[in-house]
């Protein structure tokens, strides 16, 4: 580099001729602009108003209870299929833990009725269609995304590998050796990690906090598969998005060609029950790192909560609502203390979960943490300041209008408000419900939620830190990760 | 609305700014497969409005009516390789600096502010040079120093307004608000309501000529915490820092983005302001705009917000050429976690032919259940949890790599791994790819074209890379027909040519074992 450091008033100010000359090459009609007029304070634009309708899904029951929301969209020549199950870990049998997941995991890669599982893959993959499976705490996904053109024999290895998988012994292994491989690397991912372990720490005693071991995984066989299988995968029980290059009826006849013999077996699997709020408790594991990873959290409202709307407000305002949220504001802007902070709050039907999070150098955790607990023990002492509230509702209410970007999205958020159990109008509702919260009713869900004494803290550090936080908190549980 | 559950709080952890080193690979990777069926792309090559300002300013802008939403990136031709040596860290620390605000936007009476600033930075200075002698430094100095500038630091609060870029933003509505650092470009990306393009406008061309580094120290802060986070609590991230490193002897390649841990303590405002002044100009500037607009109304206001500023000369840093590798290099990290290895190769970037061609090995190799490696290592012979192959690392506007990335499973190795990778390498170089397994491929990379058709953020993203990196976005038009060209026996060239032993860097991770902690 061969220019010389500059004065700082020229770093920000433009020779006014340079620029005069340039817009000469620009039109006519700017050139007024060269000038350099002070520009309109941001806050003061005024915008058009902007309307949306987003498009009607389409909601067909087949006769055998299968519920299909379809939305065609001629955009690409592409077809999207989501398959949601009513299914998920928390029906992972004690000891068995990973069972969902394995039964997943092996109905994709397994095979199906008629084809090896190898086969499968070269079809799949020769179309270049790709099929992705999830499992979570309480639902299954299936993901499938095919060419137009290759729709028809797409939708038959879609179709089997819900109904008839094979569940090929060699492929269970795979994915136990694959699982298993897994958990021993768990421990070098200490977000991953920390994660994990505040899962089963939240959840108390409740199935929805156990965790997957390679004794849970080795126990696992493929009858067990072939059970759980039986006892979730049927039409009563699964609710299908397509979207893409489509026409409705069409894609209804295919569906029902593939799918209509298809019946349910009596009676439903009852979920377990929910999760109590744990004893508040300060928890640590040991981890040799430079940085700790610490995770504040408690249970909270569910979406059919009254208190589930400011909640959303509450957790905007704490920390996952950009740089201004109140945590990254302290402790990454005016602090300098961590580059990942800030909050969550994830809702379902029927419990949520909310926390905080930070990962910071050692020598700082205890200051971060007790910073992070005023924060939030402030939401319960001190109403919202109005033009703090405003700015968070509006926020959230502008920015509604990307839950509507693709079909794809449209349909899947109708189909997951059905799977939820939630009123129809979930999302109808869910702006005049936003613009209603107050001040007040923030206040009330901090006191009702965030008891200082019920907060599930785990830290992950190292031994150092360990004794920093003994010393200061008093009270310190260690534990041990379980793989 | 979220819909998903406590999994997505991972995802939650990583969103915030500012560079992610491996989502921009991971950018790369898509950007890198990504081509059009023939009737699409000409479509796409239509559809796609390039208009060009005074002052050298591109404009795409793409026309989607899905739902009144945008998406707008823009890309500067600037990164880390354009750093000094011993400023290295600098344009990614510029990068989270530029969410400070400006003159007017985060400041309640800046002629008094910038007075503080400019002693601030004084300060700060001083600081730095009373720190840097180490053992040397006088304690009472540095006290004295740190005092006054926590001082100047607070006296600053009482001007300036924290975090106004951000807060405009979000509660205009936008989401995705985010920023990269790469070794190559530098990107800042946003999705905001269809009407709400103006107040992009006016932050965006008012920050790329006037920015104001408030809170410059606290954010180095940050960055440290950044720099903890990626690399030194996370082997991934330790073991490619080191490849890297001997991977690239000479060229800037070889450093991190991040930037090493002693420059990155001692970066200061003046290097930094002389490196925006020669890179963020609007004549080293790409936007596009992609989604609910009218392209003739896009222009207005970006030739009105933007068209205001002025061309600026670039820099035009002389960059050390990497030599030709001589011998293979092998590097050892020794870290708490279980094993794991990188191995890679030189090659040419895009748009060489060549670089097509490695896209197409890269498939072959590891894309799906069905491609070569994944079947031989993590199927058939159960050695490897995961192998992925890597065209374009760690950039693409100098010669790169061709790199793969495997993890052995228990109680297997990285030796064996290697051994086994070696194999079907070996068969790369011997054996023509047969027709079907070609044609899978080629027919994988189309499709993902079309998909990646599928959202305004993708495509924003797509056509700046191409039009920054390569001058003409066009490149993504033409890939089709590339890739539809490549034979077998261009394939056995390529991996004749540069996937052998003396072109090629292995790096290994290897478990220390941990001091007093047990499993």
């Amino acid at each position: 580099m061969t220019l010389k450091p500059i004065s700082k008033n020229q770093s920000f100010r433009l020779p006014v001729i340079v620029l005069g000359m340039i817009w000469i090459l620009v039109s006519s009609e700017w050139v007024l602009a060269a000038s350099l007029p002070p520009l309109r304070d941001p806050d003061r634009i005024r915008y058009q108003p902007l309307s949306f309708e987003p498009p009607r899904v389409e909601r067909v029951l087949l006769d055998n209870g299968l519920r299909l929301y379809i939305l065609p969209d001629k955009e690409l020549p592409l077809v999207q299929i989501k398959a949601v199950v009513q299914t998920g870990s928390i029906y992972d049998p004690s000891g068995q833990e990973g069972l969902a997941e394995l039964t997943a995991v092996t109905m994709r890669t397994g095979g199906v009725l008629g084809m090896t599982g190898d086969s499968v893959d070269e079809t799949l993959e020769f179309m270049a269609a790709t099929f992705h499976v999830s499992q979570n705490r309480d639902s299954g996904i299936f993901s499938f995304s095919v060419l137009k053109k290759d729709l028809d024999q797409g939708f038959d290895i879609f179709s089997k590998t819900l109904m008839q998988p094979s569940f090929a012994e060699n492929k269970l292994l795979l994915g136990k050796d694959l699982k298993s491989e897994e958990l021993r690397r768990i421990f070098d991912d200490p977000q991953k990690l920390a994660f994990r372990e505040f899962g089963r720490l939240i959840h108390g005693e409740s199935p929805r906090g156990r965790l997957v071991t390679q004794e849970s995984i080795r126990t696992i066989r493929r009858d067990d598969l072939i059970r759980f299988h039986k006892r979730f995968f049927h039409p009563k029980n699964i609710i299908i998005s397509i979207t893409g290059d489509i026409e409705s009826r069409e894609v209804t006849i295919l569906v029902d060609r593939h799918f209509g013999s298809w019946t349910s077996p009596e009676g439903k699997p009852e979920p377990p029950p929910l999760p109590q709020l744990p004893e508040g408790n300060i928890f640590f594991l040991t981890k040799d790192l430079p940085q700790s990873i610490v995770v504040i959290g408690w249970l909270a409202p569910a979406k059919r909560d009254p208190y589930f709307y400011p909640f959303e407000v509450l957790d905007f305002v704490v920390g996952s609502g950009g740089f201004r949220s109140r945590i990254f504001q302290e402790i990454r802007t005016n602090l300098g203390l961590a580059y990942s902070t800030g909050s969550f709050y994830s809702a379902k039907s029927d419990y949520g979960l909310f926390g905080a999070y930070v990962l910071t150098k050692s020598e700082s955790t205890v200051k971060v943490i007790s910073r992070i607990k005023g924060i939030l023990q402030e939401m319960g002492e001190k109403p919202v300041p109005s033009e703090e509230l405003n700015r968070a509702r509006m926020a959230i209410l502008n920015r509604f209008i990307f839950s509507f970007t693709s079909a794809e999205q449209i349909a899947f958020q109708r189909l997951m408000i059905e799977h939820e159990g939630l009123p129809d109008d979930f999302l109808v509702t869910y702006r005049p419900k936003i613009g209603k919260v107050s001040a007040e009713d923030i206040q009330n869900a901090a006191l009702r939620n965030l008891a200082p004494n019920r907060a599930i803290l785990l830290i992950v550090g190292n031994d150092k830190t360990y004794k920093d936080i003994l010393r200061h908190f008093g009270r310190v549980t260690r534990i041990e990760a379980t793989f | 609305m979220k819909s998903s559950f406590f999994f997505s709080l991972h995802r939650q952890l990583r969103r915030f700014p500012l560079i992610d080193t491996a989502r921009l690979f991971s950018l790369a990777v898509l950007l890198l497969l990504l081509f059009p069926s023939l009737i699409l792309s000409q479509g796409l090559g239509e559809r796609v409005q390039r208009f060009t300002l005074g002052n050298g300013l591109r404009l795409l802008t793409l026309e989607r009516k899905l739902s009144p939403t945008i998406s707008i990136y823009i890309r500067y031709r600037a990164g880390a390789v354009d750093e000094a040596d011993g400023k290295t860290g600098t344009a990614h620390l510029l990068e989270h600096m530029m969410f400070k605000g400006t003159q007017t936007i985060g400041t309640r009476d800046y002629l008094r502010e910038e007075k503080i600033i400019r002693r601030i930075e004084k300060i700060g200075e001083a600081l730095d040079h009373e720190k840097a002698k180490g053992k040397e430094a006088a304690p009472a100095a540095l006290a004295r120093l740190a005092d006054q500038l926590k001082t100047l630091q607070n006296e600053q609060r009482r001007f300036s307004i924290s975090n106004e870029i951000d807060r405009l933003y979000t509660e205009n509505g936008a989401v995705g608000l985010n920023a990269s650092t790469g070794q190559d470009l530098t990107t800042y990306q946003v999705s905001i309501p269809a009407n709400r393009i103006e107040l992009w406008a006016r932050i965006e061309s008012d920050r790329m000529v006037y920015p104001v580094f408030r809170e410059f120290y606290n954010e180095r802060d940050v960055v440290m915490e950044e720099r903890r986070q990626r690399s030194e609590s996370n082997p991934e991230g330790k073991l490619l820092e080191e490849y890297l490193a001997v991977a690239f002897l000479a060229h800037p390649y070889r450093r991190p983005i991040l930037g090493w841990p002693s420059d990155m303590s001692y970066l200061d405002i003046a290097y930094m302001e002389r490196y925006f002044r020669t890179t963020h100009a609007p004549n080293n500037t790409v936007i596009a705009v992609v989604g609910d607009i009218q392209p003739s109304t896009v222009l207005k206001i970006v030739e009105k917000y933007f068209g205001r500023l002025t061309r600026r000369r670039l820099a035009s840093p002389f960059i050390t050429e990497e030599p030709r590798q001589s011998g293979e290099r092998r590097v050892e990290v020794s870290f708490s976690a279980e094993p794991q290895m990188i191995m890679g190769y030189h090659k040419p970037p895009p748009p060489a032919f060549m670089d097509h061609v490695f896209d197409v090995i890269e498939s072959i190799l590891t894309r799906g259940r069905t491609s070569r490696l994944f079947k031989a290592l993590v199927e058939e012979k159960r050695l490897a949890e995961s192998i992925q192959a890597v065209n374009g690392l760690p950039g693409a506007r100098y010669p790169n790599q061709f790199v793969l990335f495997a993890t052995p499973r228990h109680p297997h190795g990285c030796i064996e791994l290697e051994r086994a990778i070696d194999q079907e390498i070996e068969r790369l170089k011997q054996e023509r790819v047969p027709d079907r397994e070609l044609e899978k491929v080629k027919n994988q990379i189309r499709a993902d074209f079309i998909r990646s058709l599928n959202s305004n953020a993708g495509l924003a993203g797509m056509l700046s890379y191409y039009e920054t990196l390569l001058g003409d976005f066009h490149y993504l038009i033409d890939y089709a027909d590339t890739i539809e060209r490549i034979t077998p026996e261009e394939i056995l060239q390529a991996a004749r040519t540069y996937l052998i032993k003396e072109n090629r860097t292995v790096a290994m991770l290897v478990k220390k074992p941990l001091n007093s902690i047990q499993r």
